[in-house]
């Protein structure tokens, strides 16, 4: 499954930019929010959206989503358990590489 | 490999640590070039100064506004006419430059009066325009002239006029970034929730850093409009300086560069709860994509794929055929910063291009995370690079294109390498699918243009041995 989070991970890394937003906090907010939406849209879930910020969340989900079923077969046959594991492996991972194990000297800056 | 000395730099050593070669495994939490730092003594950068980043990409924009400059008429006329941003008012904003004119006798009497005075004769011979930017520069503010009280005592003199004040002189920061984050601070502080929109649509975004190059912001806001969307304050291409001022209003703040804008985006988010969204607006891909990313915040879901369908009906067949010209070619891209994100996969899925150079004038660190992990192996990606390394890079890579501004797009054509000017385009606009059929075209004509090898040319050589002598 490693191998999978591995791929999911860097899939995501050349895609996205909220991964990469101003400050850490804005990152977490962002990678976590997203990551969710993916894995209720995928299980089928009907996704939370109570606040504009969650909806921001939600269509990044679904493009992002519909993108990763295309370029892998493997992810829409992920039984809900090993979605699961590798959704959040590869939260965790982007959360390494672009929060606690960046380099970016800015990140924390309390100001804009 | 770590980060790399290149050899014209053996002198000055520092520049190691701000050059970046990606090597397979690598991701940015092993290597990350210093970015955004003061450029090193002895290093000739091709950067401008912080002033500049206010006037020249952000508010020297604005259609309606007197762009007045505090300072001596050079900061005036070299940030004017060089980034061809049109507007929907006959150029307005093109057409004119203002400046204080400011000589030595104000620089050792002070410039106060000449600001006044320079301010109503604006106004006066202007007499439509009620709205004004004064920017302080290197020679005022060091001199310790007050633009914003000047501008207060006009305000009220006048009447039926406002003047927003940037206080950001060339020696601010260590490149125009700075400029761009004073501007957008300024104007979030003091003038955003300071007029309240006409609200026409259910459905309002604020389009934030577009900078209607050539005609960019007209490509996409035609698109937002066909899904019935309003933009309430495009920041800033083809806005009014009143627009802006009720970017509060909007529902969502759709982002195209982060990095001149993505402040005024993430404080709106801050203070006015608006959330903040990125896309790429350059790049026939990227583009659908963000379409159906505006489309899935409001539900507009099928009025996306309408607009989607319809121009990629129009653009892909000619997509297509300048894929098949360029693919293969090798491109470096050498311009401020967020471009270097946008573009290099955009080239690389859309057209087939391999991108084997990156170069940043004034980007963050936060611009090196998204362009190393968008570009390739095997990649060279600097910060602030000098004139040397520039050659020693096209020496390496040897590419077909370089996508970069005049000042180095001078030194490339040297090399009898074709450039495509980067930052105010060749033909544009390159945005949205007409805009990536421009750009693939400006490309494919410089690639394939006869021009540089006949520039290579000794004609005197070729007529001696044609007459055989």
């Amino acid at each position: 499954m490693s191998d999978k989070v591995e791929q999911l991970t860097k899939f995501i890394q050349e895609k996205c930019l909220w991964q990469f937003l101003s400050r850490t906090w804005d990152r977490e907010e962002a990678i976590s929010g997203v990551i969710k939406m993916i894995e209720t849209l995928q299980t089928g879930g009907q996704p939370v959206i109570e606040t504009p910020i969650d909806k921001c969340h939600y269509a990044d989900a679904k493009v992002l989503l519909t993108d990763i079923n295309k370029a892998f077969s493997w992810f829409g046959e992920l039984k809900a358990d090993q979605l699961g594991e590798v959704l959040h492996g590869a939260e965790a991972r982007l959360k390494q590489i672009t929060i606690t194990g960046s380099l970016n000297g800015e990140l924390n800056h309390q100001l804009y | 490999m770590p980060l790399k000395l290149l050899k014209c730099d053996v002198t000055i050593p520092e520049r190691e640590k701000h050059v970046y070669i990606k090597e397979p495994g690598e991701d940015t939490t092993q290597y990350l070039p210093i970015s955004n730092a003061a450029t090193i003594p002895g290093t000739l950068s091709e950067r401008g100064c912080s002033y500049c980043g206010a006037k020249l990409v952000i508010g020297g924009v604005l259609k309606d506004t007197i762009q007045m400059i505090h300072g001596p008429v050079g900061c005036a006329y070299d940030t004017w006419h060089t980034k061809r941003y049109p507007s929907d008012n006959d150029n307005f904003q093109l057409k004119y430059v203002w400046s204080t004119n400011l000589k030595e006798k104000h620089i050792v009497f002070g410039g106060e009066k000449q600001l006044k005075q320079s301010i109503i004769e604006a106004f006066q011979e202007m007499p439509d325009i009620k709205r004004m930017f004064i920017y302080t520069t290197c020679a005022t503010a060091l001199i310790g002239d007050d633009p914003k009280a000047v501008a207060k005592a006009v305000e009220k003199e006048l009447g039926d006029v406002d003047i927003f004040v940037v206080e950001c002189p060339g020696f601010a920061g260590v490149s125009q970034s700075k400029g761009h984050h004073v501007l957008n601070m300024g104007w979030i502080n003091e003038k955003v929730g300071t007029l309240e929109p006409t609200i026409t649509s259910p459905y309002t975004i604020n389009f934030i850093g577009d900078y209607n190059i050539q005609g960019d912001s007209q490509v996409l806001e035609k698109y937002f409009h066909k899904m019935g969307i309003q933009i309430i304050a495009h920041f800033t291409g083809n806005a009014s300086y009143d627009d802006l001022r009720g970017m509060h209003r909007a529902q969502l703040n759709v982002v195209n560069c982060a990095r001149s804008a993505g402040y005024i985006a993430n404080e709106l988010k801050k203070r006015y709860g608006i959330p903040r969204l990125d896309i790429d607006s350059w790049g026939f891909e990227y583009c659908q994509d963000a379409l159906r990313k505006v489309g899935a915040f409001f539900g507009l879901e099928d009025k996306a794929e309408e607009v989607i369908a319809e121009e990629v009906a129009k653009y892909k067949e000619q997509m297509e055929w300048y894929r098949a010209g360029l693919k293969g070619k090798k491109v470096c891209i050498w311009t401020g910063g967020p471009r270097l994100w946008h573009w290099t996969k955009a080239l690389e899925d859309d057209l087939g291009m391999t991108v084997v150079a990156m170069s940043s004038k004034f980007g963050h660190q936060e611009d090196f995370e998204k362009v190393i992990a968008r570009g390739n192996e095997g990649t060279i990606y600097i910060d602030d690079a000098n004139e040397l390394e520039f050659f020693e890079v096209l020496e390496m890579v040897k590419p077909d294109l370089v996508l970069t501004g005049p000042r180095v797009g001078d030194l490339v054509k040297k090399l009898h390498l074709p450039y495509i000017n980067g930052h105010a385009y060749h033909n544009g606009p390159y945005m949205g699918f007409e805009g990536s059929v421009n750009m693939a075209r400006d490309m494919y004509n410089a690639i394939y243009s006869p021009l540089m090898k006949l520039a290579a040319i000794d004609v005197r050589e070729k007529a001696a041995l044609e007459v055989g002598v």
